[in-house]
């Protein structure tokens, strides 16, 4: 695929266009079948350490789901977390979502999420779709799964994920989830990556930190 | 004062000792080790010795100028060679039902009805009972909301199979709970409008109503003719804690054998043809009676035949001798399990199909050990001789552990054979070679665990297991637990790991440490003590094991950190001393032929065997 300047400019320019602080304005062509509804994120106060060792929590990037509502490849956030979240779910655990502002980098956002959790392990999101699982006691640059190329995650891989994170979190061994790698992906995605995430550094608010949020798909 | 080196070239290590003479004593001063490079018994040896020489050399400083003599082994020209033969298959006609076990089923108990598929329940009456047959196109948060609706309808839906992973979130949302199984991937093969019946059981439970013969038969009123017939389907679902079963008028499930090929052995006393497909006992039965064994043939186009004659090939390439002369001397079976998937299944079950794993050992007159003296010589610029017969050099060396005394045996446990040798109080030797060590061992738990990875099923063979609870803790095999002051590397984070001497490795299959370690040591159980067993029988020259005082295991495999035990524990049940050698009183198993090559070196003057 050739990229030339032209193309660039075209993309961000669409990309910019969908991301009106409104968002919600165009169809998604990759939802889940005979699902068309979106759901409701409400910021319930400062998110707490986790107790109990049956949930994982996951952590979205703070522009997550209300000021961006797609990832990169225009899939509604709606979807991602819902599938995530019935992939902990259909292990038998609990999900718990938090939103931290105090960071947009994945890797810091999952591992907030794996401090609050009760059993250890967290999931990191952001709005263009990365994401990854982490483990309390690691260090925030590493992780347990980290899936880069998110232009290749399907909803399918998505609910894996999830699946994995309430399988580390019973001390379970599962197979890391397969990921699809492909060359491209980085030329023909990287201008729109940078500029979700600049897009996404912008929301971040020190006052906030970490606030829990309340998930209601409709 | 003399250097004299001793080199023993195995199937799979080639080791080396150093010794220093002076005034008809033995010093030994240093040794070596490396991999043999090529087959035992080639001249691609000659780099896999100058490298283990090179390193018992650099301990001491000295260089090849130093050494007086090498002296080789007359190496045993024996070689093995390991296979697998599925002997069963089952096979479900007619769909009659699912046997998988969906790693989360949802819901609880037992549900009968009639399948019926989601878009079809609209025309479903109040009181009507069905199991529900939900495709992946139709959402969990969907299919939850129709099971509710018919519920107030009054419409039983008494349970539910689905194709994707769904089945805990449908339950979760249901108003009254059913069992529901998920994960059925051929979902558009499920017969309609047939009574089915799913049953899951509790966490940690197992079905007890679809895995009773009764059971079925209560369920779909058979009579006890029919019953009969259904008993293949309840015993296959015996240990699930899910399974759905639908009653179709040719329904069934069958375990076929798979007819494998016979093998011919043919010994001193006439022969006997046995199919593999009889089984491990059957086949080390008739390889006893007929004891001694002249030759093996296996059936062409199996893959008996096909290993057999890949084992004879490579010998006769190495001796230079005849195809025709190179004769199978001993075999040894054992009943193993592989995981194959069911034909005719929905869901992809597998079933654990009986397999017979063999592995064969040839003999043959001698190996071209001439050349590589010759070749070893022309590199080193020393003097080489062939020294020796190989289990007369190893009892040599064995006797060196301390505690010892004749009459003794010595096991050498390698990778390809077990070989055996006896030393009375006379000195008279005796020996033996038989199929099946290391080698076999890593094939077993290959096969069983389904690894498809030989180097990862012989690491599992080699050391201990230990599962990585947290990143600053692991429990070991025996409960144990190990802290760190550091993390852990993430990819080891709840998995089962290997303790190699370097780095943990995980293994990634869903078995468990426990399911690991039982394969591991089931394998090592039916090869080495077996053998061990076979071995003494077969060389104590009045054929009591009781009649022998001392063991003495030696040989890569005698390494391993609980074959030695396991054979003790047998053997002490004979009253025998058995246990893993120490040569010299500190190489342990290893470098008993080298040393014996060194020690024999005083055989001019007289036998070592007789001080």
């Amino acid at each position: 695929m050739q990229l030339n300047e032209d193309a660039i400019r075209k993309i961000v320019v669409d990309v910019l266009s969908g991301m009106s602080e409104e968002g919600e304005n165009s169809s998604s062509n990759t939802a889940v079948a005979e699902r068309k509804g979106d759901m409701i994120l409400k910021e319930v106060g400062p998110a707490k350490e986790g107790r109990s060792n049956d949930e994982v929590v996951i952590g979205v990037a703070p522009a997550f789901g209300d000021k961006l509502t797609k990832t990169m490849i225009d899939e509604k956030h709606s979807n991602i977390l819902r599938e995530i979240m019935a992939g902990i779910e259909e292990e038998g655990l609990k999900a718990r979502v938090v939103k931290n502002y105090s960071t947009a980098d994945v890797g810091f956002v999952g591992h907030q999420a794996a401090q609050l959790s009760g059993s250890g392990i967290g999931i990191g999101l952001q709005s263009k779709g990365t994401v990854l699982i982490h483990q309390k006691d690691l260090n925030p640059l590493a992780n347990l799964e980290l899936f880069p190329q998110a232009p290749l995650l399907d909803l399918k891989t998505y609910r894996q994920i999830g699946k994995n994170a309430a399988r580390y979190a019973k001390g379970e061994n599962p197979d890391p989830v397969p990921t699809r790698n492909d060359q491209m992906a980085r030329p023909k995605y990287q201008a729109i990556a940078a500029v979700l995430y600049n897009k996404e550094v912008k929301y971040l608010d020190p006052q906030k930190k970490v606030v829990k949020l309340e998930v209601k798909f409709e | 004062m003399e250097y004299i080196v001793g080199v023993d070239i195995g199937n799979s290590t080639t080791e080396v000792a150093v010794g220093r003479v002076e005034n008809k004593n033995i010093e030994f001063i240093s040794d070596g080790i490396y991999k043999t490079t090529g087959l035992k018994g080639t001249i691609d040896n000659i780099e896999g010795i100058l490298e283990s020489l090179n390193r018992a050399l650099e301990k001491i400083d000295l260089s090849y100028q130093d050494i007086d003599l090498i002296r080789i082994n007359e190496a045993t020209p024996v070689i093995g060679d390991v296979a697998m033969e599925t002997i069963t298959e089952t096979v479900i006609t007619e769909s009659t039902m699912i046997g998988h076990d969906p790693w989360t089923p949802g819901g609880v108990g037992l549900g009968v009805g009639i399948t019926t598929r989601v878009e079809n329940v609209e025309d479903c009456r109040p009181g009507d009972d069905i199991i529900l047959i939900i495709p992946g196109e139709v959402d969990f948060a969907r299919a939850a909301d129709i099971i509710n609706q018919a519920a107030e309808q009054g419409i039983n839906i008494n349970g539910a199979v689905a194709q994707k992973d769904d089945a805990v979130l449908i339950v979760n949302r249901l108003n009254k709970i059913i069992p529901v199984i998920d994960e059925v991937k051929y979902i558009d093969k499920i017969p309609l409008g047939k009574k089915a019946a799913v049953e899951v059981a509790s966490p940690g439970g197992t079905i007890d109503k679809l895995s009773n013969p009764y059971g079925i038969a209560t369920i779909f009123e058979l009579d006890s003719e029919e019953t009969k017939h259904i008993f293949p389907v309840a015993r296959s679902l015996i240990g699930n804690r899910s399974a759905v079963v639908i009653r179709t008028p040719e329904g069934d499930v069958e375990e076929r054998k798979i007819p494998a090929g016979n093998l011919v052995i043919f010994g001193d006393r006439g022969k006997s043809e046995i199919g593999i497909d009889a089984g491990a006992e059957e086949i080390m039965d008739s390889i006893e009676k007929i004891q001694p064994i002249k030759d093996v043939k296996g059936e062409a186009g199996t893959n008996v035949g096909g290993m057999l004659d890949r084992v004879k090939e490579t010998m006769s390439k190495v001796t230079d001798q005849p195809l025709a002369e190179i004769k199978i001397k001993d075999i040894l079976a054992v009943n193993t399990f592989v995981p194959k998937e069911v034909r005719g299944g929905l869901a992809e079950e597998h079933a654990m199909e009986n397999a017979v794993g063999l592995a064969a050992m040839v003999k043959t007159s001698q190996l071209p050990m001439q050349k590589i003296a010759d070749k070893l010589k022309e590199k080193t610029d020393i003097e080489v001789t062939i020294a020796g017969i190989e289990a007369n050099m190893a009892i040599l060396g064995a006797l060196t552990t301390p505690g010892t005394d004749k009459p003794f045996v010595i096991l050498d446990m390698g990778g390809g054979s077990t070989d055996a040798a006896m030393v009375t109080r006379k000195d008279m030797v005796y020996t033996t070679h038989l199929a099946g060590a290391g080698d076999m061992v890593s094939l077993l738990i290959n096969i069983e665990l389904g690894l498809s990875d030989v180097k990862l099923a012989e690491m599992i063979k080699i050391f201990p297991l230990a599962k990585v609870e947290s990143m600053f803790h692991i429990r070991h095999e025996d409960g144990t637990v190990n802290f760190f002051d550091e993390p852990l590397p993430p990819k080891l984070f709840g998995r089962v790991v290997i303790l190699s001497d370097d780095e943990m490795v995980p293994i990634h299959t869903d078995h468990s440490l426990d399911k690991i370690r039982q394969v591991r040591r089931e394998a090592k159980h039916d090869v080495f003590v077996r053998n061990s067993e076979r071995a003494l029988k077969r060389i104590i020259p009045t054929g009591n094991i009781r009649d022998i005082d001392f063991v003495v295991m030696v040989g890569g495999s005698a390494i391993d950190f609980e074959i030695p035990t396991m054979i003790s524990n047998r053997l002490s049940e004979y009253g025998v001393v058995a246990g893993r050698g120490n040569i010299r009183g500190l190489m342990g198993p290893r470098n008993a032929v080298a040393t014996g090559l060194v020690l024999s070196y005083l055989d001019e003057e007289g036998s070592v065997l007789d001080e």
